[in-house]
């Protein structure tokens, strides 16, 4: 008897056969085997099991994830949950945060600080803008609070330049100093709170502005 | 039981990715690096090239990320990348040749239970075989491609893809035959199917 050839038993893994060849695999047991046997075979490989990377695969992905720019730590917005904000609302809420930031630092490094920060007053404008009830009104309050940032940083620097000369309060050093003093006190206070996205949004303004300080200190070497 | 969730959903991560945040590329690769490299390492045939073939698919996902819409699986999607990476990165590499060294003893393997030993039979067999009937037999057999997939995938018939694989099926069994009678010969444990 001829037996049948192994491709032909392969095809009958998961086709119908003629009939001949169900006829012969009925009457031959070792054709019949060798059908069981290719059988087990493609449902091993079927079952074959995930394989882990080698060591290091991760670190060569990540340096070429990098390299093209595909890649970048989570942003300052993205760790605190604002990722999904549109970008002038996070421009504005960047500048509101920081107006916080100028103030509070104005009032700690001034002879009559209080003593802790719940000692200052929510502006009233703030209040306003906490009792918006829709979403366009909360938007109209962060256009108005930017503008008023903007209003207010001018005037503030005109008040600093009049009172205390030209200098004061705009040399990079001196607001380098008055950042690092703020980047302190808002430190610790994120760790007191570490979940208040109030502070760490505080803290991430002052961090960043920081930064921005001790670059522009770094590219004027001559500052002074 | 209602299942607690303890962090970012696939959709946010994917969202996030596509941003190009490490943390959820970070995550998406710890969930699918060991199926990725699973399909190019069996494509390929070799370490070596895995890994490279792996990375190009990773690359070729982030890169895509903001193009992922939703309509398959994500994994069915990266999936699709990670072959067509592999594929692609075997046809254009002009110095492939067939590999004339000595084969891996073992591939790491994750470890899921079952024959092991079978398991790495079956992979030294898939190594072995000729491309052309290894990446049928692979789409096939083991990752569940249609002829008609296969077909797409490969540029070819349907009708030469369901010949490669019996081919391909033929020839597997002939070398596990092989590889068990000469783990006989040489006092190892037996396996056979």
């Amino acid at each position: 008897m001829e037996h049948l050839n192994t491709e032909i038993l392969a095809r009958l893994v998961d086709q119908t056969p003629q009939p001949e060849e169900a006829a012969h695999i009925a009457e031959c047991e070792e054709c019949s085997a060798e059908l069981e046997a290719i059988r087990s075979q493609t449902d091993a490989l079927r079952s074959l099991p995930e394989i882990r990377p080698p060591q290091g695969d991760w670190q060569g992905l990540e340096a070429r994830l990098r390299s093209e720019g595909l890649m970048n730590d989570p942003g300052r917005f993205r760790r605190i949950g604002l990722a999904q904000t549109p970008g002038w609302m996070r421009a504005a809420a960047a500048a509101v945060l920081f107006l916080s930031g100028a103030g509070a630092g104005a009032l700690l490094t001034s002879p009559e600080a209080p003593e802790s920060l719940g000692d200052l007053e929510m502006p009233s404008s703030a209040a306003t803008f906490a009792t918006s009830t829709s979403v366009e009104a909360a938007a109209t309050a962060v256009r108005v609070a930017e503008q008023n940032y903007v209003a207010a940083i001018t005037r503030y620097q005109q008040l600093l330049i009049s009172e205390s000369g030209v200098e004061a309060g705009s040399d990079p050093m001196s607001r380098m100093a008055a950042l690092e003093y703020l980047a302190t006190v808002s430190q610790a206070a994120v760790r007191q709170a570490p979940g208040d996205p109030y502070l760490n949004g505080f803290l991430v303004s002052v961090l960043g502005e920081r930064e921005a300080t001790a670059q522009l200190v770094a590219s004027r070497g001559n500052w002074y | 039981m209602k299942e607690i969730s303890t962090g970012p959903s696939e959709s946010q991560l994917i969202r996030l990715a596509a941003d190009g945040d490490a943390r959820a590329i970070r995550q998406l690769y710890d969930r699918y690096s060991p199926r990725v490299y699973a399909v190019v390492r069996r494509i390929a045939g070799d370490d070596d090239l895995a890994q490279d073939y792996a990375q190009e698919a990773w690359i070729r996902a982030i890169r895509a990320l903001p193009t992922f819409r939703g309509d398959a699986r994500f994994s069915t999607w990266l999936h699709r990348i990670a072959v067509n990476a592999a594929l692609q990165a075997l046809r254009k590499s002009e110095t492939r040749k067939k590999r004339e060294g000595p084969v891996p003893e073992q591939v790491p393997v994750a470890p899921r239970g079952g024959d092991a030993l079978l398991q790495q039979r079956l992979e030294r067999a898939l190594d072995e075989l000729p491309y052309g009937m290894r990446r049928v037999l692979i789409l096939h057999d083991v990752e569940g491609y249609t002829h008609e997939e296969i077909g797409d995938t490969l540029g070819v018939t349907s009708g030469t893809s369901k010949s490669q694989l019996f081919k391909a099926r033929a020839k597997m069994r002939d070398m596990l035959t092989a590889l068990d009678g000469a783990a006989q010969e040489s006092g190892a444990e037996a396996w056979s199917i």
